[in-house]
């Protein structure tokens, strides 16, 4: 049994970490909707992230022992967390004049323009990116180390800062910017400092991945990956800290379980063919179910409200 | 609210019962296998994995290879498998991204224990993948990483396909010998596919060794349909020959364009536009490309007309260089562990000493494929000995054509 429960692990270690990455990715695009900005610019961050780490490991740090020492990977999450925060202010000031729509348009083009600089560089090795990026851990699951605290730091920062003023104002210009500003809140200044808490989040992360995954290339962090991280929150819950971790733990799974289901023994060859193949159609059917079904994703404010109501007795209606 | 609620915690069990279906699945299968290997040691296949992309962007080139495997495990099987043991071969889809490729490699190191992998597809897929069976200690050949740096990730990473360095120059060289006045020299890469860029230094170096004037470099996307300004640039030049590297349809929409607009000159195609696929793209326009090949249809040898058989039987056509490069790295398995004997006996318990042997001899040996003879240098890099260069020929302005074979 402890045999098949670490070849379980060493399976699914990867994709263990990938969920965890995964709702962090969700988290730092929630960041920005807690001020109702629909941003699209995590991906971009994420992929600066990975080339700072992919760099700084291969050409600056000399790697001497067989694995790469973990204060400098640290030391590399602090430089891409910085590096991607200055320049979340710096694109966030003039980009989040714009709304709706228009603020979503300008990330993908700011996406787009780190793509394109990726692909250009020298120091970035262009279209072949940066591969032989030195490990910290010796197995996929050693990164949870890493990983799970983070996420932990992450999701309690966010919950926390739900509660006190700064998310208060926050949630005032999510729900009516105009009424928000009158009450005396500077929308500029929250929506760019929640932009910002966003891009720093996927800057770290993005460090992480690029050792993670061994290689970093201008694919990590296309348009593509903004609307797959834009499902995780919008399915996940646009509303609560445990949407977008749940979104991004739940869809970035969901792939390989389809895979695992379709090996089961015994199972209709067409079922399990179609499982395997069409994998990405039943991922592409769900987010369309999901969308019509639960508009507000799946963990709403709501069901807090309820269990909270069912525990006290007494309606706690006043909180919106 | 309540109802709302209701659908969502339903939606949740059933997420979790998703999530939870991966574990008794992989508990069956660990339980078959050990039951099987305690009742009958003949019978049990030997596992081989092939994890290509089935799905995503580049599933028609991992299609192509999923073909050559198959077409490899019945071959193998029928002429009695490994010393009288049949291969059994366990695929797994990469789909296009470095996660989905770690994903795969995973699942065929830990879950199915087979004894080496024949994949990924593309390169940037193996910098990420290829790492995580070397550190398993899992042998690995490429089918078609033709990248830089591929066999230097680590001991148990080599390849069967011939690297764009070695392969391109004879492109350039072919069609010097149809046109020996060629001199101005025009190239076009697209700039985001980093296939395309490293075989582009490749045919600019090929140039300058030439001594051939390069005129002017292009560069376009793969998601580019129009290319007019770079055509029009590059005509000003008066080149007598365009290399172009990119994929099928914006590669073949090039040639359409420098067609129309009145080029008269050579065209060599890449590796990009090694595919019959690029047929419908450029249509007539497409006749007279010159593409280098790893492998050619009529390349003599019995495993090769095996091969070409099964395939045209089944696909009706000649055999892609993918699908015969699946089959090689298939057959390179094989041969491999037949030469181990009684080693290569599948045993659950001593899978990791069987892997670590397997590698050292894939690395001694000498193979016979379709490729022609091949061998490994002892980074993993392999050894071919014949390339080949195809011209396209279509027929009239009709959707269907044929690489030609230059002698």
């Amino acid at each position: 049994m402890s045999n098949y429960g670490s070849d379980f692990l060493a399976t699914y270690g990867f994709l263990i970490v990938s969920m965890l990455l995964g709702a962090m990715l969700g988290l730092s695009l929630y960041l920005p909707l807690m001020a109702g900005q629909l941003s699209l610019a995590s991906p971009g961050f994420y992929a600066l992230g990975g080339y700072i780490a992919a760099i700084l490991s291969t050409k600056v740090f000399p790697s001497t022992g067989a694995t790469f020492s973990i204060p400098l990977l640290l030391l590399e999450m602090v430089i891409a967390g910085a590096v991607s925060g200055a320049l979340g202010v710096l694109v966030g000031v003039p980009a989040l004049r714009l709304r709706g729509i228009y603020l979503a348009i300008a990330t993908i083009a700011f996406v787009e323009i780190l793509r394109v600089l990726a692909l250009n560089l020298e120091i970035t090795g262009g279209a072949v990116g940066i591969f032989g990026i030195p490990q910290p851990f010796q197995t996929p699951l050693g990164y949870l180390w890493i990983v799970v605290p983070l996420l932990l730091l992450s999701m309690f920062f966010v919950y926390r800062l739900e509660n006190i003023r700064i998310g208060r104002a926050l949630i005032a210009i999510r729900e009516d910017e105009l009424a928000a500003d009158a009450m005396g809140i500077n929308p500029t200044y929250y929506k760019v400092l929640a932009f910002t808490l966003g891009a720093i989040l996927a800057g770290v992360v993005g460090a992480v991945s690029a050792h993670f995954i061994n290689t970093w290339n201008a694919r990590q962090g296309t348009f593509d990956a903004s609307i797959i991280y834009l499902t995780f929150v919008l399915i996940g819950g646009s509303r609560t800290v445990a949407g977008p971790v749940l979104g991004g733990m739940v869809f970035t799974a969901l792939p390989e379980v389809l895979r695992a289901i379709a090996d089961t023994p015994n199972l209709p060859l067409w079922l399990a063919s179609f499982l395997r193949d069409g994998r990405l159609i039943i991922f592409g059917l769900l987010i369309v179910i999901g969308t019509i079904f639960f508009p507000q994703g799946l963990v709403t404010p709501d069901l807090f409200k309820r269990r909270d109501r069912t525990k006290k007795m007494m309606p706690t209606g006043a909180r919106k | 609210m309540k109802k709302f609620s209701a659908y969502t915690s339903s939606l949740l069990v059933t997420g979790a019962l998703f999530l939870g279906a991966c574990s008794p699945n992989s508990n069956n299968t660990a339980t078959n296998n050990t039951t099987n290997t305690t009742t009958s040691s003949t019978g049990t296949p030997i596992s081989i994995g092939i994890a290509v992309a089935q799905t995503s962007n580049v599933a028609l080139l991992g299609q192509e290879q999923v073909a050559g495997a198959k077409i490899a495990e019945k071959y193998f099987n029928e002429k009695g498998g490994i010393n009288g043991t049949p291969i059994k071969l366990v695929f797994q889809d990469t789909a296009g991204d470095e996660a989905g490729a770690i994903n795969a490699f995973q699942t065929l190191i830990t879950r199915d224990k087979v004894v080496g992998i024949v994949g990924p597809t593309l390169s940037q897929q193996a910098f990420g993948a290829d790492p995580v069976a070397d550190r398993a200690k899992v042998p690995v050949l490429g089918p078609s990483n033709t990248a830089k740096g591929v066999p230097q990730i680590g001991d148990y990473v080599a390849r069967v396909s011939a690297p764009v360095a070695v392969v391109a120059p004879n492109a350039v060289k072919a069609a010097l010998k149809l046109n020996p006045g060629i001199k101005k020299v025009a190239v076009f890469y697209a700039q985001n596919d980093a296939f395309s860029k490293s075989e582009t230094e490749t045919f600019q170096q090929t140039v300058k060794d030439q001594n051939l004037d390069l005129i002017t470099v292009q560069k376009f996307q793969t998601t580019d349909t129009d290319f007019q300004t770079q055509v029009t640039n590059t005509l000003n030049l008066k080149p007598e020959l365009v290399i172009i590297s990119g994929l099928a349809a914006d590669g073949g929409n090039l040639v359409r364009q420098l067609r129309e607009l009145g080029y008269k000159g050579a065209i060599i195609g890449g590796n990009g536009l090694n595919t019959s696929n690029i047929f419908p793209v450029c249509k007539a326009l497409c006749d007279g490309i010159l593409i280098a090949q790893a492998y050619s249809p009529e390349h003599p040898g019995e495993v090769n007309a095996a091969f070409r058989k099964a395939y045209q039987a089944q696909y009706k056509k000649e055999p892609p260089q993918f699908s015969a490069q699946a089959f090689a790295g298939v057959q390179v398995f094989v041969e491999a562990l037949q030469k181990m004997g009684d080693k290569a006996k599948p045993n659950p318990g001593a899978i990791a000493e069987l892997r670590t042997a397997l590698n050292q001899e894939i690395l001694r040996g000498q193979y016979a494929t379709p490729l022609g003879e091949i061998a490994f240098t002892p980074e993993g890099e392999v050894v071919q000995k014949e390339f080949y260069v195809a011209q396209i020929k279509m027929e009239g302005d009709r959707d269907s054509g044929k690489f030609v074979f230059l002698k």
